[in-house]
């Protein structure tokens, strides 16, 4: 070979690489999300990826990993660039997701959920988040959880309580009968201030309603103007002084778990994944788990959404992407992985624990779901929501003034 | 021969030494501090691409409209003033302890030093461990002695949480000024401590009119690193309370970073910031002045 040929192949050979990069750059998708939670996770993941670049020839998958805080900084650094994401994880609700929704870094995806007819494959109660947004349709479900009452049956039953609560006065008189049977009725741990806001939340979803709870989550009805506000803060103070397995607030809910295993309180407001844990901790006979009593026909829930960034490239393979996770096929294999239940109806779901099989029903009954308030609510206003929870619960302000401080605040801020 | 001139100029010198140091120094210590004095004049959520330019209104917002400011101002004075007389103290006790010639001298000097080099964010988990109110140690100790009944929500109490959390500070902080106290009371000159016993002194005699002026130096330094870190207490209160319950054991430096990282309100992180950078320059300054002064005046 002269060295003019050599030099005309080693040419050509660049270029070639040269036009592939340019080939396979016009077809990269960049996916930021969360830690993977398991081993499993990361291999599911990793096939999934490999499986859609297979099918996919010329397409390349970059998964980017982080820690909770160190995701919620890295997007909001590449809000302000042009760099970032095509796909980033993130939770559904206006306070968490919906910030990055206003900030107009989600794309809206209705052309894409008419296209790939999600709503047909998803389940409803988990597409719901997606319709909250102004301004169209945005992010795609990857997975929905619920929460709900798990109670200890022996505990119940020594406490004389034969029939579930059907309404917001009958779980408070479960209450009072436990504790008249020197049984501590719930358990919660105050050092994670969300674990006592879920209770605040259900609270304010029984003595309000609905559409009063929603508004008042949403800032557009007044917190010191509206008595339910008040009266779910009084009942919130009742339940810190008779009913909650006491001291709660220098303990996290892992503690608490802890304690609801080792049957020292007869209740924890917990979510769809405590069934794995009560598995582990070999409880799953000993538990049942109702949600909670609100009468308003809503599960108490949150969902994890993907959601496709307007500053992408690809948005077209990226919400391609997105229907191939979210597909029957692909969820089906990830079953278990994911979570125990999937976002997907059309799952198949074979040999499952009585819990699990009872959550499938409780996700495919309700259509409306309600969110945790810290997903609810924009971040200022969550911390304040918490101080005032967690002075409340432990009696160190009265009602009236919760109310009051919770509007001082979101009036200020506007 | 010129450039051998130049170098060996002590003005040219002295630039090539400091320059480096003087450069890191500026781009990671200056830069960023006027940043967050600059920064504190907007509002920024970090996703908008504009900063809004508020002027003093983030001050203003959290003098008077920010519900936690002041409980943590409070918290930041409380824990000051604990710092700069109960460690040091302590420290001081041990080291005039540990100088005398006892069996185990060396071995209990790093058992006392040991908790200093653990990361506070350790400290505080395994503090958080000891503070449960269920299975933790003193929780277990108090229910063996047969107080049950009185064993207190040590981390969950507004009334004790901020005082459990110092506690555990002056577990791993109190070594600290032991070793620097060490170092002074080794310092002291033998043959004043002889005189002053010769002329009758006693023990509290010699360490009032010997030993304490001796160490007049190192208690600065003692004093100033107590003022310093209780002012930017943050890690361990983080691990221990992450400033609850219901921000009742906030710090300002904590809620600096909880506005600024958890938050994502940047400008008013920053103004709480400048706040506590004020507070530190408007205690220590004086401080140092005053005593270069009584050293001058001493010499």
């Amino acid at each position: 070979m002269t060295l003019t040929s050599a030099v005309s192949r080693a040419a050509l050979a660049g270029g070639l690489l040269l036009a592939g990069t340019c080939l396979s750059s016009a077809e990269e998708l960049t996916f930021w999300m969360l830690n993977y939670s398991s081993q499993a996770s990361a291999d599911i993941w990793a096939k999934l990826v490999s499986d859609f670049e297979a099918a996919n020839p010329g397409t390349k998958i970059t998964i980017v990993n982080r820690g909770t805080d160190d995701h919620k900084t890295a997007i909001r650094v590449a809000a302000g660039t042009d760099k970032g994401p095509d796909i980033y994880f993130m939770w559904a609700g206006l306070g968490l997701g919906g910030e990055y929704v206003k900030a107009g870094l989600s794309l809206p995806l209705d052309k894409y959920y008419a296209e790939y007819k999600w709503d047909d494959e998803l389940m409803p109660a988990a597409l719901s988040f997606s319709r909250m947004y102004p301004g169209g349709r945005h992010g795609v479900p990857s997975t929905f959880r619920g929460e709900a009452i798990y109670y200890n049956k022996a505990l119940f039953e020594k406490a004389g309580i034969t029939s579930l609560p059907a309404n917001y006065d009958e779980m408070v008189a479960g209450a009072e009968k436990l504790k008249a049977a020197g049984i501590p009725a719930i358990t919660f741990g105050g050092t994670v201030n969300w674990h006592v806001m879920r209770l605040m939340d259900v609270i304010l979803e029984s003595k309000c309603g609905a559409e009063k709870h929603d508004a008042l989550k949403e800032m557009t009805a007044k917190w010191s103007d509206e008595a339910c506000a008040a009266a779910s803060f009084t009942e919130l103070e009742k339940w810190g002084k008779n009913y909650i397995l006491s001291p709660f607030m220098g303990i996290d809910d892992a503690q608490a778990f802890n304690l609801f295993v080792a049957d020292r309180a007869a209740m924890v407001l917990e979510g769809d994944w405590l069934v794995g844990m009560l598995d582990e901790a070999g409880k799953l006979e000993d538990v049942d788990f109702f949600p909670f009593p609100t009468g308003t026909n809503r599960l108490y829930g949150f969902a994890d959404y993907n959601y496709v960034s307007s500053k992408s490239k690809n948005p077209d393979l990226a919400a391609k992407f997105l229907d191939y996770l979210a597909s029957t096929p692909v969820q089906q294999e990830a079953l278990g992985s994911f979570g125990t239940t999937s976002v997907n109806k059309n799952v198949v779901y074979g040999d499952m624990r009585p819990l699990d099989k009872k959550w499938l029903d409780v996700f495919n009954t309700y259509g409306e779901v309600y969110l945790n308030g810290d997903q609810a609510f924009p971040l200022d206003v969550t911390t304040e929501y918490f101080r005032i929870i967690n002075e409340v619960v432990s009696g160190n302000m009265a009602p009236a003034d919760a109310v009051k401080a919770m509007q001082t605040f979101i009036d200020n801020k506007s | 021969m010129a450039k051998r001139a130049i170098l060996s100029d002590i003005r040219i010198q002295t630039w090539l030494l400091l320059g480096p140091a003087l450069v890191i120094y500026v781009v990671f210590a200056v830069f960023p501090m006027l940043d967050v004095i600059w920064l504190s004049a907007f509002k920024w959520n970090g996703l908008d691409p504009v900063k809004e330019y508020v002027g003093a209104t983030n001050y203003v917002d959290i003098f008077t409209k920010d519900p936690v400011f002041w409980v943590a101002f409070k918290n930041t004075v409380i824990w000051t003033i604990l710092s700069v007389s109960i460690p040091p103290m302590v420290g001081l006790a041990l080291a005039l302890g540990l100088n005398q010639p006892i069996f185990g001298r060396n071995s209990l000097r790093a058992v006392y030093y040991l908790p200093v080099i653990i990361a506070p964010i350790a400290v505080a988990t395994m503090w958080r461990w000891m503070y449960n109110p269920f299975f933790g140690l003193f929780g277990q100790i108090m229910t063996l002695l047969g107080l049950g009944a009185y064993v207190p929500d040590w981390l969950g109490s507004r009334d004790a949480a901020l005082y459990s959390a110092f506690a555990a500070h002056v577990w791993q902080s109190v070594g600290f000024s032991m070793v620097l106290f060490l170092a002074g009371v080794q310092e002291v000159n033998k043959s004043l401590v002889e005189a002053a016993r010769i002329d009758g002194a006693g023990r509290w005699g010699v360490f009032r009119y010997v030993t304490l002026p001796a160490l007049r130096t190192t208690l600065t330094i003692v004093l100033v690193l107590a003022i310093i870190s209780s002012l930017k207490a943050f890690d361990i209160v983080y691990g221990l309370t992450g400033g609850g319950p219901a921000q009742s054991t906030q710090m300002l430096a904590l809620w600096a970073f909880t506005q600024s990282m958890q938050i994502f309100d940047f400008g008013r992180g920053s103004a709480i910031s400048v706040v506590l950078l004020a507070v530190t320059l408007a205690v220590v300054i004086p401080y140092m002045r005053w005593n270069q002064k009584r050293e001058e005046a001493a010499q």
